[in-house]
């Protein structure tokens, strides 16, 4: 189970690049680390992200094309993460990777992850869904800096920081306001800072914001959200898929539906348009939501 | 004799407390295994290693062809036993060599907040031809091998809404479909053989989705297709022997790999029980020079 929100606190100097960055410490293992500044559990894409990159670490040339996790247990920031990688198979057109996320001794997180050569033939895709430009919308922490407008000097500075990914939307943060909604949502984002020439980062990178936002969509028609007294939300599992190589530096479009919540969970799928209407991307996740039994 | 079920069919030995063995019934043993048993058995293993909790959500890689000749071995990793959730990985073996690998997430039933999308317009399965029926006509001149083969009595009953298309060069299509099914023998009053049994259908005509925008079929000379994942998340308990509608849409082709969602409603009052999405190999093979 991860946090749900990413950190809004990234130190002024790091690139995105760099917070994710690992060290290996044998061939098939890796340690990373959490920014000083994460709230109290890790965000679940920054886990994504890691092992992600610690399997891309054992592969040659060959590019992800989905990768399925699930989260298992909350992701204590104050310790490394040690991620062990198991070589499933090195085949004549796929490579398969499981990667293991381990702290305290115990799994907080499992990934299994598929890679091939780029190659030509049939294409289809999902025309993208009409809605408002990038250009129209205001970002969303500035959306939270006016909600915030009063509050004290040292939420404020936290709410100025500069954030990873910039995100804006219609109305992500403040939906709950006027009633319940449809289980739908879009938001458009990219990345910051600099990503860089290497495409498996963008990858990497996508992968990383993909947790966000995404959970909140299960959450419209009940008049909920993740700061709602005794509201309890995580996400549970993650799945992407990914159609074509994009640079994450320019805008796309995340579109989300949930299509079910029954039995303490939402299921939640997303779609990722690069800004010329190309699907680059597509997402399943399910999260848990919940009421807190009253004590 | 009677025919075993696919329940008796599916059912694992046990090596050891988290070790299992499975085999492929004699008659399935054509080329490769079918994807949908070892989805079956590995979430069967992951099963015999849990108690109480309902399994809620699925993820598997098909990593190399299974050998239907041969058991499959089933190692089950016990991730974590939490208060609310317990985690299960299984690795699938033969030859000494990962043939397939599944995690799976249980957890207690409760209740709360509730969404679902509506079940699509679609005509009633008792108006809808059998897919065997189907292929019977469309494959009457083919090689006796196959004839045989469609002859016998297939575990999940089908009915593809449009009409099931068996031949080699099929009009280019829109990517999405609708097929009616069930099991056929009685899976009895345990809850999780519905859900291991829907599991082994789920990853039938799915990634045909796909393909019909590209005027291809599976048996179109040179075109290469195979499941490569397989995700799950069962939303509701149902009994699948009842009629479900399983509705299938596929976002997405492109670099060799077509990407697949599917949704099953319970016929009788239109619950979406599951949620399915795959993607698969689809290409031509490169002529051989």
């Amino acid at each position: 189970m991860s946090e749900t929100q990413a950190p809004e606190t990234e130190g002024q100097d790091e690139t995105l690049v760099e917070t994710l960055q690992l060290e290996r410490i044998e061939e098939n293992l890796f340690r990373g680390t959490t920014p000083d500044n994460s709230p109290g559990r890790i965000f679940g894409g920054q886990v994504i992200a890691q092992s992600l990159l610690a399997a891309y670490e054992t592969i040659e040339a060959r590019v992800a094309h989905s990768l399925h996790c699930y989260f298992i247990r909350p992701g204590d920031p104050t310790v490394p993460i040690l991620f062990e990688v198991d070589r499933s198979r090195d085949g004549g057109s796929f490579t398969t990777r499981r990667v293991v996320a381990i702290q305290h001794g115990k799994q907080i997180f499992n990934l299994a992850a598929s890679f091939k050569d780029p190659e030509e033939g049939f294409h289809h895709q999902a025309a993208m869904p009409a809605g408002p430009h990038w250009s129209e919308l205001k970002d969303q922490m500035e959306v939270m800096r006016e909600l915030m407008k009063d509050a004290p000097e040292k939420m404020k500075a936290w709410l100025s920081r500069p954030m990873p990914i910039e995100m804006r939307s219609q109305d992500a943060r403040t939906y709950w306001m006027d009633g319940p909604k449809e289980p739908s949502s879009q938001n458009w984002f990219r990345c910051r800072t600099p990503i860089g020439d290497n495409a498996h980062m963008h990858q990497v990178i996508l992968a990383y914001a993909s947790d966000m936002n995404l959970l909140s969509t299960a959450m419209r028609p009940h008049g909920v959200h993740w700061q709602t007294p005794g509201f309890q939300s995580a996400s549970l599992d993650h799945a992407m898929w990914f159609h074509k190589p994009t640079d994450f530096n320019q805008w796309h479009l995340y579109v989300h539906d949930s299509p079910s919540a029954a039995d303490g969970r939402g299921f939640i799928r997303g779609q990722i348009y690069a800004e010329d209407g190309t699907l680059v991307a597509s997402v399943a996740q399910e999260g848990l939501l919940r009421m807190k039994p009253a004590k | 004799m009677t025919s075993p079920t696919l329940a008796e069919t599916l059912s694992l030995e046990r090596l050891e407390v988290n070790l299992f063995r499975g085999t492929t019934p004699d008659k399935d043993r054509r080329q490769r295994i079918y994807g949908g048993q070892v989805i079956a058995q590995s979430l069967l293993a992951a099963y015999e290693t849990v108690e109480d909790r309902v399994c809620h959500s699925l993820h598997c890689y098909f990593i190399r062809p299974g050998d239907p000749s041969i058991p499959i071995v089933f190692e089950v990793d016990r991730s974590r036993d939490g208060g609310s959730f317990t985690t299960r990985r299984v690795i699938a073996v033969q030859h000494g060599q990962q043939i397939f690998n599944l995690a799976a997430s249980f957890q207690v039933a409760e209740d709360g907040y509730e969404h679902q999308s509506d079940m699509p317009e679609a005509p009633a399965w008792d108006g809808v031809e059998d897919d065997a029926e189907v292929r019977r006509r469309a494959w009457a001149n083919g090689p006796p091998a196959d004839l045989d083969w469609i002859d016998r009595e297939q575990p999940i009953e089908m009915r593809t809404v449009d009409g099931k298309y068996e031949g080699v060069s099929p009009d280019p299509r829109e990517p999405h479909q609708q097929v009616w099914f069930r099991a056929r023998h009685p899976i009895g009053d345990d809850a999780y053989m519905h859900r291991v049994i829907l599991a082994y259908a789920s990853d039938m005509s799915l990634l045909g989705t796909a393909i019909r925008p590209h005027g291809v079929t599976w048996r179109t000379p040179g075109f290469q297709t195979a499941s490569l994942d397989h995700a799950m998340w069962f939303h509701h308990p149902t009994d699948f022997n009842e009629w479900h509608l399983y509705a299938q849409e596929s976002p997405s082709a492109s670099g060799g790999r077509g990407f697949n969602l599917g949704y099953i409603y319970r016929a009788s009052d239109g619950v979406l029980v599951a949620t399915c999405a795959q993607e698969g190999l689809m290409r031509m093979r490169k002529p051989k020079v």
